[in-house]
């Protein structure tokens, strides 16, 4: 009994140690400015960065890490690791966060790099770009789409992020199929949208595989894609630091939804990416997605053995211009050493000038954050008239709420989009949303 | 052994048969799939056109399958041998030597059982990183990490006491005559007898360890030691999902864990025969 | 200490170590946090606010408790006939006599012991979290629903597998291949059998039987409720909805069933090569249907295993989160959220790793509880040896 007595109590122990040891870790240091911090090449810095990317652009991401390694003057030597998804970094930093090593770079969410803030583990980068000696000049802090990079803006002013790519949230279209129902061009009001759906339910794509099955839009519950509806209508999800789902934008939104389903010209997705595919195959006319799908459309329309002519275009909008909704996450710099910190930012910049802007998003088919980049991607846009005319889009920009606890009611929006899609009282949807999204204002 | 009659016999084989398929359709999915073009999983056709066996070449080749498969043969290799060695020492104890506070350790050990994953994966990593920064040899992006957490497993002590509180008295008794003290009944005796809750154990320890993700993923920051499971993350991205790959990838890390179960589940053909017992 | 005991724990030690540090102590560390405020950092120290804010007013946990106790004691003394007439041999009862009486009094404490314990829950699920009582109720389902039906399966499956003649490798392989299959498989499989869709492999066989398309994985309505409204009940009581698990669990339910099947049998099949064949031959020779020498002779040899399987079964459904989590939609509502899903959703939505610890440890306690009565109730009931 003694025995396991004292191994109980050496547990016990330990945990205390441990507990106490995670929860000081390192959070109280002075900022050292950074026009003082020395970067010598007898003395490389060695920095990790935790990315969620894959296959292609994660090849395309490497190279231009190597690049980075091979050019830079001050022999920083960046390490870049796929560290799984969004939520899996997520997950590795908030173990790091209160004990072991934090990488330097990270992907992140504004979101998740809130919170990786307030836990003190992040760098407000506006030191940086402000220093007279490693930051950017008046030009090129104009240069970056301003309302990007106040994305990654806390309430309190910190800049917590740098965007190094941006997504839209824009309309797919089967040209084909359009032409077929004897339209040349994509509808630009949502009563246009709904004829157009009719159409579609009743007659088919021709050269589709599965013409039993034939819709004109599949919805998916995802809160972004309400977002991107509310916005095109003129709306917004919050009012005066206030989350406003109780606004006519909303009700019209699900009302066409509900309306949509109703009529059997439209579904609600039966599972993830289950939109993508359908309309790669031709049994949807219309898609709503990111722009970051472009390159999967282009190859899966292609190996769908359909190759039909598709477009893309802003979603239809009630004023004389669009609404978009716009996204993505932005890489931050974890704190560590005033060197380790430098040479992170130093990266950062590196990796969101104008030339390397453009080698990433015509590797990613994301979206640059820097206005200047449209001078190097000229040849591209000629190339790829897709790309340019959601490229051409980005002015129109709106991004969806930075409240504390918003991933939360996202999760409430996606409900309340399932439920009327069964076909609940809208009106009843709304109202509870509204109170139970404010009801979380407080908690966060 | 009784032979079951003819016509309950048919019942059972279509009994089995159903069940054979209802069980085995989503691996005989995995497999058509994983011979698919991109095209043909889009389309959800149930039966590829031309077989892709390409896919496979493709899926080893580009997410550098060999490495990651070399790693968790030898993650699982150390994690079973570690299980199955401290287990069978602590079962024993408990299920055949009487000693003060028995029933006690026997519930705490159970008491790690009952904690969601969820809650352990944080101090874990924490005790983990210490290990690191205060012991020779590293734990994290190391096999220590990998391994060593999981080298004592309740469920396989639990199973193993289970057993050998069935091994007879006599049996002991008879080795105590002939001058064989716990350790050498432990091993000498008891271990054999064991074999089908050893292999069986041994093998679901085996599997466990290879499809584990979330902890794997979270003490390794380089590909050096990420086991396969973490590979066939990489075919879903944001661009969508690369099916016939992920199924490819899915039915290469699948092989070895039927190859052994094949292996092993002969040896439960039959049942201990115990001569020179009930003589 | 003698040699026998030093014997004794040194062979636990290594075990006992590894355990201790990665399995016990996680425990303590999350009793820790669950002391303080604590989202990603640690925070003040807040003692007990976490397990107050989730389990609602002590006092109604003290009236849940009463009610235990009354429960219990109504099960004693509606046993104690059969201890009466065991200890005394009469083969007889008369009517009216001691035994009848005892019968009543336990039926009526039975029945105000219930009374006490719904307006306990009542009381908690409105002062607490109902997020957590819900978990509860849904693990609970969830627990009840796969449990009994893996084990009587898995041992019918076994001992088919260990008695049949011909072609029992190739079931042995097939049966096991569910559990073999990586989840990213058999979650893709079973979302598209399971989907609201009208030609998914669910709907077609429901179609079959004349009934109408359902939503499965995204319908969060229970199935006594579903079953109502396909007789015809327009209306019908909020328990109805309440009181029943919704079809997303119990097409999960089926999911898991089909998945852990395998791994059960292999483990009862293990359980039954263990058997000392003599057992079967004397009771081959004794002139046994297959049946009886199944029922008499197997199955009480087979207890220890039935008894770890439900054991381990219990604490492993309890704790289930990674078949749960992948099948959850948006559809479903809050209907599959078992306990571990909802301290995921703590941790990871929320951000409130006190919080969720204090859950968590609420869990353990409640898994202990459950196995010290199943060891209890169950343990002695298991036949070791000859």
């Amino acid at each position: 009994m003694s025995v396991r007595a004292s191994r109980l109590g050496c547990l016990a122990a330990l945990g205390v140690f441990l507990g106490c040891g995670g929860g000081s870790a390192p959070s109280t240091r002075i900022d050292v400015d950074p026009d003082t911090v020395e970067l010598h090449t007898t003395q490389p810095v060695e920095l990790t960065f935790w990315y969620q990317h894959s296959r292609q652009r994660e090849e395309a991401l490497q190279e231009l890490i190597a690049e980075f390694n091979g050019t830079n003057e001050h022999g920083i030597r960046v390490q870049g690791e796929y560290s799984g998804s969004y939520g899996d970094i997520y997950n590795k930093m908030m173990t790091g966060l209160q004990g072991g090593a934090l990488p330097n770079v990270i992907v992140a969410y504004q979101n998740q790099a809130a919170l990786y803030h307030e836990a003190e583990g992040l760098v407000d980068l506006n030191r940086y770009i402000n220093s007279s000696r490693w930051g950017l000049t008046p030009a090129q802090r104009a240069d970056y789409v301003a309302s990007f990079i106040d994305q990654d803006r806390t309430a309190d002013g910190a800049q917590i992020g740098l965007p190094p790519n941006r997504s839209l949230e824009i309309m797919y279209y089967n040209a084909e199929w359009l032409a077929e129902l004897g339209y040349d061009k994509p509808p630009h009001t949502w009563a246009e949208f709904m004829r157009l759906c009719y159409l579609a339910r009743d007659q088919p794509f021709s050269r589709s595989a599965h013409k039993e099955r034939s819709l004109g839009f599949i919805f998916d519950w995802d809160a972004s894609r309400l977002a991107t509806s509310v916005f095109s209508r003129g709306g917004d999800l919050v009012q005066d630091g206030r989350y406003h789902f109780d606004s006519e934008q909303t009700r019209q939104s699900l009302e066409m939804m509900q309306q949509l389903i109703t009529d059997k010209a439209a579904e609600l997705m039966s599972g993830a990416y289950a939109d993508q595919e359908e309309f790669a195959v031709g049994t949807s006319l219309f898609m709503i997605r990111s722009s970051s799908g472009l390159p999967f459309v282009r190859s899966a329309v292609e190996d769908g053995g359909l190759s039909f002519d598709w477009q893309v275009t802003a979603p239809p909008h009630a004023g004389d211009h669009p609404v978009l909704n716009v996204y993505g996450a932005s890489l931050s710099v974890c704190r560590a050493t005033p060197e380790q910190e430098l040479a992170s930012w130093l990266f950062l910049k590196w990796f969101t000038a104008p030339q390397q802007q453009a080698r990433w998003v015509k590797a990613s088919n994301y979206f640059p954050v820097r206005h200047s980049t449209a001078r190097e991607l000229k040849s591209y846009f000629e190339e790829f008239p897709r790309y340019k005319a959601v490229f051409d889009l980005l002015q129109y920009g709106k991004s969806e709420p930075n409240l504390a606890g918003y991933q939360v009611v996202r999760k409430k929006v996606e409900q309340a989009m399932v439920e009327v899609a069964q076909g609940a009282d809208i009106e009843q949807v709304v109202r509870k949303l509204d109170r139970d999204a404010n009801a979380t204002l407080g908690q966060y | 052994m009784k032979t079951v009659g003819s016509k309950k016999g048919t019942l059972l084989a279509i009994g089995l048969a159903c069940g054979g398929v209802i069980a085995s359709l989503p691996f005989v999915w995995m497999l058509l799939a994983s011979f698919m073009t991109r095209g043909e999983t889009l389309r959800r056709a149930f039966l590829p056109g031309d077989i892709q066996w390409g896919n496979y070449a493709k899926a080893w080749s580009e997410e550098d399958f060999g490495s990651y498969f070399e790693n968790s043969l030898i993650i699982a290799a150390l994690q079973v041998g570690g299980t199955l060695l401290f287990s069978l020492m602590a079962a024993y104890p408990l299920a055949r030597m009487k000693f003060r506070g028995r029933e006690v350790v026997f519930m705490i050990i159970l008491a790690t059982l009952m904690v969601p994953e969820t809650v352990t994966m944080v101090p874990n990593f924490l005790t983990v990183s210490w290990l690191h920064h205060n012991s020779p040899f590293g734990w994290i992006n190391n096999w220590p990490a990998l391994t060593i957490p999981f080298m004592a497993s309740a469920f396989t002590i639990f199973l193993l006491r289970q057993f050998m509180r069935g091994i007879p008295e006599e049996l002991w008794d008879a080795a105590q005559i002939d001058g064989a003290g716990h350790l050498r009944f432990l091993f000498q005796i008891v271990l054999p007898m064991c074999r089908a809750p050893l292999l069986t154990v041994g093998m679901l320890t085996f599997i466990s360890s290879w499809n584990a993700l979330g902890w794997p993923l979270l003490v390794t920051n380089t590909p050096a030691w990420r086991p396969i499971s973490v590979a066939l993350l990489k075919f879903v991205s944001e661009a969508g999902a690369e099916v016939h790959l992920q199924m490819a990838g899915a039915v290469i890390a699948t092989i070895p864990v039927l190859l052994l179960y094949a292996l092993i589940q002969k040896e439960f053909t039959e049942g201990i025969s115990m001569s020179g017992l009930k003589g | 200490m003698n040699k026998e005991h030093l014997t004794a724990w040194i062979l636990l030690s290594p075990a006992l170590l590894v355990l201790g540090v990665f399995g016990i102590f996680p425990i303590f560390y999350a009793f820790f946090v669950s002391l303080h405020a604590w989202r990603i950092r640690q925070g003040e120290v807040v003692g007990a606010v976490h397990y107050l804010q989730a389990l609602g007013d002590p006092a109604y946990l003290g009236l849940a408790a009463v009610a235990a106790a009354l429960i219990w004691l109504a099960w004693r003394w509606g046993h104690r006939p059969n201890a009466e007439l065991a200890v005394t041999n009469k083969p007889q009862v008369t009517p009216g006599s001691r035994p009848g009486v005892w019968f009543v009094a336990s039926l009526v404490l039975g029945a105000s012991g219930f009374v006490v314990l719904a307006m306990a829950l009542g009381g908690l699920a409105e002062t607490g979290d109902l997020r957590l009582y819900n978990g509860f109720k849904i693990t609970l389902f969830y627990v009840l629903g796969t449990v009994p039906a893996e084990i009587a399966i898995s041992m019918v499956l076994a001992y088919l597998l260990f008695r049949a003649q011909r072609g029992k490798s190739v079931f042995r392989v097939l049966f096991f291949l569910p559990y073999v299959t990586p989840m990213i498989a058999t979650a893709v499989v079973f979302r598209t059998v399971f989907s609201p869709h009208p030609s998914s492999m669910a709907n077609r066989f429901w179609g079959w039987f004349g009934l109408e398309n359902q939503r499965w994985l995204f319908e969060g309505r229970s199935v006594a409720a579903l079953l109502l409204e396909g007789l015809g009940v327009g209306s019908y009581p909020d328990w109805v909805n309440d009181l029943f698990p919704s079809l997303a669990l119990v097409s999960i339910i089926l999911y898991n069933i089909w998945v852990y099947v395998g791994y059960n049998t292999v483990i009862m099949l293990a359980g039954l090569s263990a058997i000392p064949r003599h057992f079967f031959e004397a009771a081959a020779i004794d002139g046994a249907s297959a049946i009886r020498s199944f029922i008499h002779v197997t199955l009480p040899l087979l207890s220890p295993t039935v008894f770890f399987l439900t054991l381990v079964g219990v604490i492993g459904t309890f704790k289930a989160f990674n078949h749960i989590y992948i099948m959850r939609t948006a559809g479903a509502q809050d209907s599959v959220d078992v306990l571990p899903v909802v301290i995921f959703d703590q941790i990871y939505q929320f951000h409130d790793a006190g919080y969720a610890s204090a859950l968590a440890l609420i869990l353990f306690a409640a898994i202990l509880l459950l196995t010290v009565m199943q060891n209890r109730l169950l343990g002695k009931r298991v036949f070791y040896g000859d």
